[in-house]
């Protein structure tokens, strides 16, 4: 019977096709906007995930996220070194700063300050040059977004001097890094460098990076930190979950793209629902037919289902792909850069067809069974 | 109101209805459409059940072939008391006993005639190509064997007609229940129709039920039954006088 | 349509495999882009600690490699310009050595002056003492004339006068023998000044001047001359926070890495803390830091190693007396 089903279905183009671009249309919505929702508000940890070494992030009970922090006296670094379980720690600042560019245009840049020896802190890879090029004098690497932005296309950064407060910096590499929320452009140069770069505050540890020792949780250790040296320490994983809340809670992100999800998710239900009763009350006679003929609800409902299955099925894949092509034929605009589609995305715009078609169905089909099978003799 | 006791039953009858009553909710009344009918089909005959608009032949019909529950009464289909069966196994009754052609046709219009008139087989789970080849089969005596590939709306009314009766008779039921069969079509059309029937659908061991009020095709019935407000005013071989 | 199979369907087959294609295509696109958000090791060793110290209570501090003497700025006496630098930086000095010397010119033609001026009163003495002699010996003779007639009273009067003056002029010229003495003296011990040596045995740490250069001994010129100090052994003076300081047990041997070399870990002996708590200063990084935070200064000899330098600045790693009961606070 659902082989009759399938063909009662795909007999009526009209109905077929608009089944379809109900199903694809919600997809492509709902899943195209949770994603850039997702990657937008992951744009407040973006601080966190370019410093792929820190397993625990040690700040002033105050601080917040990576770019709302209150800075530390620097003996908190040996503070947080002397607590057991940590493997090793080093200083990390970020601080806002004026450059002024080889054009004269003034523009606020984050600066972040590595540890010294070790380079801790920069993002994972660099998009140009090498990491050890921040051992050079006055020496910074640039975000590659930062560079798209200082600099025209095709121009090369590297060697390009900036006035950084009055400070010399040369840019000498380029860091292959996750933009922030702000899109501001981001220098990171040595610890030492960054002090000299940053007008002076008292105090200027802006964060603690952590490696935990072998045999020992993030977890533990933050805990550990906490109670021995009363700063506030989260695990790479809490922190990076406090920069999403802190854009959650601080822009209207949220709401906006909760709108047009649902909007997505109420276009659906429409144009499916609509389509899908016009189609079965076109068909009721046929289903009438075949309950006189003799079969039985359950058949029938399996029917509908199958109906509803085939065109969840290649509604929700044409929905998919087009989320895919539209990130894809994106990714190279900075605004995109580093933007994914997380796998729950798909899942829960699955589960959102499902109940697209699940109410669609139920709707359509109730007149199907509610139809008597002696209505055919009429 | 009382209802006569009515006798058994033949042994060898098709449907033995007994004390059919059949009320309908109509608002705050209730109107009766059947006052207690007593009907035997037998089997190897083509019966017409005959009556104006109204008289309660269709309603009579439903609840003989299964798809209506009669308010009072009951209904034997080959010994079976179709109405003390549960839902589904109505259902499956009626899909392994009793073939329909239904006045519209009904055809499913996005599969071809060899699988429209393969639908019972399908319903029974035969699978898709073994029942169409069946259903050829029996297309070929229906002389549209070459249509059997196409889609009911490329078919001529007439051809539609016969997809139809192919569906009836492709799984062999005991019993073929025709709904106005020559409503829609000119006399000669008609009595080529009720010869077709007459031909492919009366077998020794099937009864056929031929629900019409076209007086044209009356001499082809084996027997008459004639129903007015919802009594049996006549049963036998001829038509009564007046009709 | 020619190239495809009469029954096949688009809606239903096309479509549907289409479908299928393209949701493997899309979860191979969403499964290979999801981010690397894994951590990963750090490409050079930071500053940690080792052994024993890994999974021991411990305190933390920063520190910087100074002499065992510390630095010892060496300064100038006196003002003027230097001649000659006996040394340079790396040198090993004896106590006394002399380092360099400052122009001391005037002082020797003091000193010359004062030497004419001692020959000059030597000859006046021999001067008036042979005078007092002529004189002594005129008035014996005046004396041992009995005749008083022989001489008159005004010779014996002006014998007795000569006399007189000529012991004088003899006191005089002492006294001015005495005064070109001690002006020689006072030239000498300038000369002397005027060379810097060193006070004790040790290394030249910084030469700052070089000859021709003046130096000043007022106004607390910027850099010091020359800096040496004792290098054998090396201390290295460690600040630790203090908030911590009550927890450092005292005595035990620290483990010191340079900075930049983390992986290697030098064990340095106890010498002694410093009594008084100071203000954080020679701090990891900028000069310019402000800060309120105090600190417990520690001091370790470091063992015979040619990794250390004077001024190096090294993360180390103390034992703590015991894990802090119930948090710390």
């Amino acid at each position: 019977m659902l082989w009759i089903a399938i063909r009662m279905l795909t007999g009526d183009a009209q109905k077929f096709y608009g089944l379809l671009f109900g199903i694809a249309f919600s997809t492509l919505l709902i899943t195209q906007q949770m994603t850039i929702f997702v990657n937008l508000v992951q744009r407040g940890a973006s601080g966190v995930f370019n410093a792929p070494e820190a397993e625990v992030w040690v700040m002033d009970p105050v601080s917040r996220t990576t770019d709302v922090s209150y800075a530390m006296p620097a003996t908190a670094l040996d503070k947080v070194r002397s607590v057991p379980g940590v493997e090793w720690a080093v200083p990390h600042l970020r601080a806002v700063a004026n450059v002024r560019t080889a054009e004269g245009d003034l523009e606020g840049v984050a600066v972040i300050g590595v540890d010294d020896a070790t380079l801790i802190g920069l993002p994972r890879r660099m998009a140009q040059g090498d990491k050890s090029v921040l051992f050079a004098p006055d020496a910074v690497a640039i975000d590659d977004t930062g560079a798209q932005r200082f600099f025209p296309a095709g121009a090369s950064p590297i060697g390009a001097r900036l006035e950084l407060n009055d400070q010399r910096a040369v840019i000498r590499g380029i860091a292959d890094a996750i933009p922030s929320f702000t899109s501001t452009v981001v220098l990171y140069t040595r610890y030492s460098n960054a002090l000299n770069f940053v007008p002076g505050t008292r105090n200027r540890l802006s964060f603690v990076l952590v490696g935990v020792s072998e045999g020992q949780t993030p977890e533990q250790v933050a805990d550990r930190i906490e109670a021995e040296t009363g700063l506030k320490a989260k695990t790479r994983d809490e922190f990076a979950q406090a920069g999403i809340d802190f854009i959650i809670e601080n822009t209207g992100i949220p709401t906006n793209f909760g709108i047009t999800v649902f909007l997505g998710f109420v276009v659906g239900v429409a144009i499916v629902g609509l389509t899908f009763s016009l189609f079965i009350r076109d068909n009721i006679k046929q289903f009438g037919a075949l309950k006189a003929i003799g079969v039985t609800n359950g058949k029938i409902v399996r029917m509908v289902a199958a109906q509803a299955g085939l065109v969840g099925m290649i509604g929700y894949a044409l929905g998919v792909v087009g989320t895919v092509l539209f990130i894809y034929g994106f990714s190279a605009n900075p605004f995109f850069k580093g933007f994914y589609i997380p796998w729950q995305v798909p899942l829960i715009s699955l589960v959102a067809v499902v109940i697209i078609l699940a109410i669609t169905g139920l709707i359509a089909i109730r007149s199907v069974l509610r139809t008597e099978p002696a209505a055919v003799f009429r | 109101m009382t209802i006569p006791a009515s006798p058994p039953c033949e042994a060898e009858a098709a449907i033995c209805a007994r004390g059919i009553i059949r009320d309908f909710e109509a608002g705050q009344t209730t109107i009766r459409v059947l006052h207690g009918i007593d009907a035997e089909i037998r089997s190897g005959e083509m019966t017409y059940v005959v009556g104006e608009s109204g008289s309660g032949k269709t309603t009579l019909i439903s609840i003989m072939c299964g798809i209506l529950w009669p308010t009072a009464g009951e209904v034997k289909v080959f010994g079976t008391d179709i109405y003390k069966l549960s839902d589904t196994e109505l259902v499956n009754f009626r899909l392994n006993n009793i073939g329909f052609i239904f006045q519209q046709y009904n055809l499913i219009p996005s599969i071809d005639a060899a699988a429209n008139a393969a639908v019972p087989l399908i319903a029974k789970g035969m699978p898709v190509e073994e029942a169409r080849e069946k259903a050829k089969v029996l297309l070929d005596k229906l002389n549209i064997g070459n249509q059997a590939d196409k889609l009911p709306r490329q078919l001529s009314g007439g051809q539609q007609q016969r997809v139809a009766i192919a569906r009836a008779l492709v799984h062999e039921p005991r019993l073929v229940v025709c709904d106005e069969p020559t409503a829609a079509l000119d006399a000669r059309s008609g009595r080529r129709v009720m010869d077709l029937l007459r031909e492919v659908a009366v077998a020794p061991d099937r009864a056929c039920i031929i629900v019409t009020h076209d007086n044209r095709i009356f001499d082809l019935a084996d027997r008459i039954i004639v129903l007015e407000d919802g009594r049996i005013t006549h049963d036998g071989k001829e038509m009564p006088d007046g009709h | 349509m020619a190239l495809l199979p009469r029954n096949l369907s688009f809606s239903r087959q096309l479509l549907p495999v289409i479908a299928v294609i393209g949701m493997v295509v899309a979860a191979w696109y969403i499964v290979g882009s999801l981010p690397d958000r894994t951590t990963i090791a750090p490409a050079e060793q930071p500053p940690k600690p080792v052994g024993e110290l890994a999974n021991a209570p411990r305190v933390a501090g920063a520190g910087i490699v100074e002499p065992a003497s510390e630095v010892i700025d060496i300064g100038s006496a006196l003002s003027g310009l230097v001649t000659d630098v006996r040394v340079k930086p790396g040198d090993k000095v004896a106590a006394g050595e002399v380092l360099f010397l400052v122009d001391a010119r005037a002082a020797r033609a003091n000193l010359a002056q004062a030497t004419a001026a001692i020959r000059e009163a030597r000859a006046a003495i021999v001067e008036a003492e042979t005078a007092q002699r002529t004189a002594r010996q005129q008035l014996a003779l005046y004396r041992s004339l009995t005749d008083p007639a022989a001489v008159s009273r005004s010779e014996v009067i002006r014998a007795e006068g000569e006399e007189a003056a000529a012991t004088t002029r003899l006191g005089l010229a002492r006294a001015r023998l005495a005064a070109a003495e001690a002006a020689a003296a006072a030239s000498r011990t300038e000369i002397e000044r005027l060379t810097v040596r060193a006070p004790i045995a040790g290394e030249i740490l910084a030469v700052n001047i070089h000859p021709g250069e003046f130096v000043a001994t007022q106004g607390g010129s910027s850099q010091p001359f020359i800096q040496m100090g004792n290098t054998d052994p090396l201390h290295v003076r460690i600040d630790i926070d203090e908030n911590e300081a009550v927890r450092v047990k005292l005595g035990a041997p620290a483990v010191v890495s340079p900075r930049g070399a983390a992986e290697l870990h030098v064990t340095a002996t106890f010498v002694r803390a410093e009594p008084q708590v100071v203000p954080k200063r020679s701090l990891t990084n900028s000069a310019a830091e402000r800060v309120d935070v105090r600190v417990l200064q520690l001091i370790y000899a470091l063992p015979k190693t040619d990794r250390f330098r004077v001024g190096q600045q090294v993360d180390a790693f103390i034992p703590a007396k015991s894990a802090p009961a119930g948090g710390g606070n």
